[in-house]
């Protein structure tokens, strides 16, 4: 196991941002999903020894982190962190990639041989000289990988790595991570908002929300206002006409979940046996390992996960109306 | 006016002809203003940065004492620092009094709140994702801060610049330590003060040219990293 988180809570003036334990796999690329203020740069920064957490265990590799006593620098070397706006120092290229190696006193030639390596990975070797200051977004974030490797890191910690960049680059930084995952094996936890990107890269997928882990993707979180009807069953009523079935003590303003694959979905009214449906309107399909993820217009997007094999017979075409059941069992409700 | 531009001639005159008087006190000042900057700077910027990277108890109280530290009149720092190093003083039996030493004692206690003042301005306007990147890389606390200084460096050499300009134009301490003997510790601004008293305004204009050119030539070194510091 390359990280046990056991309890770990940080807390800033009295809240909670992160609350959880964890467990995550050596060599794998895990993609940490959730929104903002969910907790993932918090969580990140403590995973690459940069945060420390107010209470709770982390063991690394096995061993167990104290971040008063462990030598942090010679965990840092291990676990490196891209931000999730690079910013490189104000030199060349050249040397950026190279302060890793500098500060580990490796022999200037093979600095060099090293840095034209990294740079030809990130396909970066014709900026070699260019100051990196100047960099566009995308090609700081390739440096700043480049860099990162020079670290020789066993795992590489990467908070939305395309989150800034354009559709060209976001492209080479998905090969990019997969490369240095299979081909160097180190491990890569990055956090993203895309659950699709998530889905196309990641082996492993955590969700979390207000520094839990979760099983909500973050797609299908809305804000609303409990309301009941004649008969005492509860919704939460998401937009004028939009409301949804809810079993939960709460009252008021609220936050619900809905989990993508405890959602129905159906071509026709007539194919519902029973329950609450609400109509919609099929706007995305995409192929998501095994599964097909639908985004259905109901007044809000929202995700739906359907088993590739059950997908033919309910899953009508983009553009077409579709029925949407919900089980409020598996609605959380905060 | 005819006695201002008469004085002004024989001043150019006297700059000409690289009086060696003048080039004495001119070199003396640059000297002790060169070694107070120098010693102010070296120890400036390590506090700066040290006050600037760390939150400890009582660091608003140590930038409020810093602050009103620039605003030192010189001639408190001269009767400071006098009553340390006068013959009857703590360190009198050192020899100090009246000598160029004592004249960088000064001045370091003058520009070194103004060196760790502006570096924890300039270091406060560095980006916070420098040190974490070095971090991250694995620097130590000495690489991390090397890192953070030379990316600040602009604005702390600007800081180190004022510095200087403070001290080459300052005239109490160098009168007060110095005592503006002739050929040992007699300044541009000492001597300024010494030959209006005798009457001598050739020297004095002389002085004041030379003084103004170095200003100058200071806020052309300034504004050039300034500007860097900008970009």
């Amino acid at each position: 196991m390359l990280y046990e988180l056991t309890d770990i809570v940080r807390n800033y003036n009295g809240r909670n941002v992160l609350d959880l334990s964890l467990s995550l796999e050596k060599g794998r690329v895990t993609g940490l999903i959730g929104p903002n203020g969910s907790g993932k740069t918090t969580l990140l920064e403590i995973l690459a020894f940069l945060g420390s957490p107010t209470s709770g265990g982390l063991f690394y590799k096995g061993s167990s982190v104290d971040f008063g006593k462990t030598d942090l620098i010679r965990l840092r070397r291990s676990a490196v962190l891209v931000q999730q706006k690079p910013i490189l120092f104000t030199r060349s290229v050249f040397s950026n990639v190279e302060f890793p190696l500098k500060i580990r006193n490796v022999k200037k030639n093979e600095r060099e041989k090293i840095v034209n390596q990294l740079l030809a990975i990130v396909g970066m070797e014709r900026f070699i000289s260019a100051a990196a200051d100047k960099l566009s977004g995308g090609e700081t974030q390739r440096v700043a990988i480049a860099q990162a490797l020079a670290c020789s890191p066993d795992v590489i910690l990467m908070d939305e790595p395309t989150a800034s960049v354009d559709v060209e680059n976001r492209i080479i930084i998905e090969r990019i991570i997969r490369d240095i995952n299979r081909l160097r094996g180190i491990s890569v936890i990055f956090t993203t908002h895309d659950m699709i990107q998530a889905s196309r890269i990641a082996d492993d997928i955590i969700c979390l929300n207000e520094g839990k882990v979760t099983e909500s993707v973050h797609e299908n979180i809305f804000g609303g206002s409990i309301e009941t009807d004649a008969e005492g069953v509860k919704f939460c009523v998401i937009q004028e006409d939009l409301k949804i079935p809810v079993k939960t003590v709460k009252s008021g303003q609220v936050r619900v979940f809905i989990n993508p694959d405890a959602l129905g979905i159906y071509k026709c009214h007539g194919d519902i046996k029973a329950g609450f449906s609400v109509r919609g309107r099929v706007i995305q399909l995409s192929d998501e390992k095994g599964s097909i993820r639908a985004l259905v217009d109901i007044g809000v997007p929202l995700t739906i996960i359907v088993p590739f094999n059950a997908a033919r017979d309910v899953l009508p075409g983009i553009g077409e109306d579709a029925w949407i059941t919900f089980n409020p069992e598996k609605i959380d409700v905060l | 006016m005819t006695f201002f531009l008469d004085s002004f001639n024989s001043a150019l005159l006297l700059l000409w002809s690289l009086d060696k008087d003048l080039l004495v006190i001119v070199s003396l000042s640059l000297k002790v203003s060169f070694f107070s900057t120098l010693i102010s700077g070296l120890a400036g910027v390590p506090l700066g940065l040290a006050i600037s990277m760390n939150d400890f108890r009582g660091k608003r109280l140590v930038t409020t004492v810093l602050n009103t530290l620039l605003a030192l009149p010189t001639v408190v720092i001269g009767l400071f620092v006098y009553s340390f190093i006068s013959r009857r003083g703590l360190l009198g039996s050192m020899g100090l009094l009246y000598t160029p030493k004592a004249m960088i004692i000064g001045q370091v206690i003058l520009i070194l709140p103004i060196v760790i003042t502006l570096t924890i301005t300039a270091l406060s306007r560095i980006d916070g994702r420098y040190r974490k990147t070095a971090m991250t890389l694995g620097a130590n606390p000495f690489q991390t801060a090397f890192v953070i200084i030379r990316e600040a460096r602009f604005s702390i050499l600007a800081a180190i610049i004022v510095a200087f300009g403070r001290v080459i134009a300052e005239v109490g301490i160098s009168m007060m330590l110095g005592g503006n003997a002739r050929g040992f510790t007699r300044t541009m601004t000492t001597a300024m003060a010494l030959e209006f008293d005798k009457g001598e305004f050739t020297m004095s204009v002389a002085l004041g040219i030379v003084l103004l050119l170095i200003s100058f030539a200071v806020n052309i070194v300034l504004n050039y990293f300034q500007g860097k510091a900008g970009d």
